[in-house]
């Protein structure tokens, strides 16, 4: 599937760098949320073009907030290659991002869905007031988890609540009660995912190769962070900042890495509840859509995106 | 249990269900002592000994023993309010959408909402019975009561969330912290509303809003997403550091008229100069306050509870010296 190209108008090719920068920034991703949005729109029977438009959406928003988030960030990398505001200028990056979302809301409202376009601006919306909320916090090594959730909430999981409801919106599903529980699958799926992406900045099943304690480093406490600091004394925090690398991080607990370990554990088991109450509303999902199908196929997501592992077959 | 979404047509509580056993209550009396916020009761208590100095230093000690029947049921009252406060916080979702580190009964599993609002029942029929003899021994008092109980019950019906978190809840707030109690005391010592009684009443009651608002403002950003309004939640983040150290400024120049016109010189120079000195931590503290999330609100919210508290003692130490100078003990 072309995700790059919905409408003939997309990119025009007179506007100097413009293809040759969305080609870097598309070309490494997984495209995950995009595949998330083809799982659920597949058994509803969703048109190829809808499906094409949902997918096109949903990464376009995302790569919009990378372009920004970059930026924001100074981070120099993105997926292994020099990040778009490095290689192509900061001017250029803005713009780029600025037009991403301004391509989503021209292709989308030829789409005629009004629910569409406002539910997809309000996630647009949750997404930056994450991202605001997420720098006003950078150097607050105080942050509370439950304050963190809050932030995830906005920035992560508002796109995965959008791959989750919105083709039923295309297809003209607007059941509050449907909605209310895919909601609630779309939280829990983006914290499920940010709580593991937190967790690879502690070289906790980071296959990808992370730059390890890269948030610490960054003055950003994320969630395993703030899950652990909880039970420390500022002197312990002061020490866990100083932190240079993975073995001086494990001397600010008493136990060492035995104890950083057991926190992990902890941490993991706090996860699995969460996992739990996303099969208790994939239940209810099956019992209000009659798609045995579907629920098969979301099923294993917490697995691939909490644990990172292949699900069992 | 959590929600993030309060008030909204998609609003989803998360309930953990637990074996009961599970929940681990603390005792009967450490519940009651959370339920009716006992930790608060010298917002009422401190204008009481404000009240008795007053008027033993001025000679219009006339009523004591109604006075001190009018303070029992203030307590009675006071709890009652409180606990009808937590469980309204409690039906409406507040407590799940603000979380604070102060024990919420309700919230954590203690008590159920019904068996505390029965609680509240109970307690304000016995403040209502406690006011009967008063108002036999002060015919006067039945004024204050009928005016405080109008302003209750206004305040409730305006009133979506708890009053304090409405904007015209905060004024009746404000009447029935300061002025109300005040004059409640005054009238039953049979001393009757004065001037100066008032001054310290609205005094007083700007302390207090200037709390209410603190604890208003820490909650800024999970009020504001679930549609609460108050003048913190209406101000935003940035206005609302501004009206908060404004406020205290405000509070600081009141301290100075109310000393300039009813206390002695030296402890209106002594005590204005402590209170403006222990104030600038918690104007340096809000104005530094980045973000609405982070750590740096409860701080805050403590360096500003702090410099309430500090005003406290020094009021205290204050009337505690007129009421020494009257009988001689520092001869």
């Amino acid at each position: 599937m072309n995700l790059k190209i919905f409408s003939p108008k997309d990119f025009p090719a007179y506007l100097p760098k413009l293809n040759s920068l969305y080609d870097d920034l598309f070309a490494g991703g997984k495209g995950f949320r995009s595949k998330l949005v083809q799982m659920v729109s597949n058994p509803l029977g969703l048109p190829s073009e809808t499906q094409q438009l949902l997918c096109q959406t949903i990464e376009f928003v995302h790569n919009a907030s990378l372009l920004h988030d970059d930026l924001i960030d100074r981070s120099q990398l993105r997926r292994g290659k020099p990040a778009a505001w490095a290689k192509y200028t900061p001017e250029y990056a803005v713009l780029a991002g600025d037009y991403l979302l301004a391509r989503v809301m021209v292709n989308l409202s030829s789409f005629g869905n009004i629910k569409l376009v406002q539910f997809t601006s309000e996630t647009i919306s949750d997404l930056l007031e994450g991202e605001w909320l997420q720098d006003s916090v950078v150097g607050d090594f105080f942050v509370s988890l439950e304050q963190l959730d809050r932030i995830h909430n906005l920035k992560t999981a508002s796109l995965f609540k959008w791959c989750l409801r919105a083709p039923f919106m295309a297809a003209g599903n607007n059941d509050v009660e449907l909605h209310r529980t895919l909601d609630e699958m779309g939280t829990i799926l983006g914290q499920l995912f940010q709580r593991s992406d937190d967790l690879l900045d502690y070289d906790i099943r980071n296959d990808e190769g992370k730059a390890i304690l890269g948030d610490l480093k960054s003055g950003y406490l994320n969630s395993f962070g703030a899950f652990v600091t909880r039970n420390m004394n500022r002197a312990q925090i002061d020490q866990m900042v100083k932190s240079s690398d993975l073995n001086e991080y494990y001397q600010c607990f008493a136990g060492g890495e035995k104890e950083f370990q057991e926190y992990v554990a902890k941490f993991d088991a706090v996860n699995e509840k969460m996992i739990q109450l996303y099969d208790h509303h994939l239940v209810q999902l099956e019992a209000k859509i009659q798609k045995p199908e579907l629920v098969k196929s979301l099923k294993p997501l917490t697995e691939i995106l909490y644990w990172r592992r292949k699900p069992k077959a | 249990m959590s929600t993030m979404n309060l008030d909204s047509p998609e609003e989803t509580v998360t309930f953990e269900i637990v074996e009961k056993s599970s929940i681990k209550r603390p005792s009967v009396f450490s519940t009651f002592f959370a339920l009716i916020k006992f930790q608060n009761l010298f917002l009422i208590l401190l204008p009481l000994f404000y009240v008795l100095v007053k008027n033993y230093v001025d000679n219009r000690f006339r009523d004591p023993g109604t006075c001190m029947i009018a303070s029992l049921g203030m307590l009675f009252i006071f709890a009652a309010l409180n606990i009808r406060n937590d469980v309204n916080d409690h039906m409406s979702g507040y407590d799940r959408v603000n979380i604070t580190h102060t024990a919420k009964p309700i919230n954590k599993g203690w008590i159920t909402a019904d068996s505390a609002s029965n609680i509240s029942w109970i307690l304000t029929m016995i403040a209502t019975l406690i006011a009967v003899p008063v108002m036999y021994r002060q015919p006067e008092e039945a004024r204050v009561i009928a005016v405080v109980t109008v302003l209750i019950f206004a305040g409730r019906l305006l009133s979506k969330n708890s009053y304090k978190n409405q904007r015209w809840g905060e004024v009746i707030f404000f009447i029935l912290a300061g002025p109300g109690v005040i004059s409640g005391y005054q009238v039953a010592l049979g001393a009757g509303v004065d001037t100066e009684g008032l001054a310290f009443g609205v005094l007083w009651a700007w302390g207090i809003q200037f709390l209410v608002h603190l604890n208003n403002f820490s909650h800024i950003l999970t009020s504001s997403q679930a549609g609460i309004k108050n003048t913190m939640t209406n101000a935003g983040f940035d206005k609302a550091k501004k009206i908060l150290i404004g406020w205290w400024c405000a509070f600081i120049v009141l301290w100075v008229l109310y000393h300039y016109f009813y206390a002695s010189t030296f402890w209106s120079y002594l005590t204005t100069a402590i209170l403006i000195f222990w104030s600038i931590p918690t104007f340096i503290k809000i104005s530094e306050t980045s973000s609405p999330l982070g750590s740096d609100l409860a701080e805050a919210k403590q360096v500003g509870y702090r410099t309430f508290l500090l005003m406290c003692v020094l009021i205290v130490i204050e009337f505690y010296w007129y009421l020494g100078n009257k009988n001689d003990w520092f001869i």
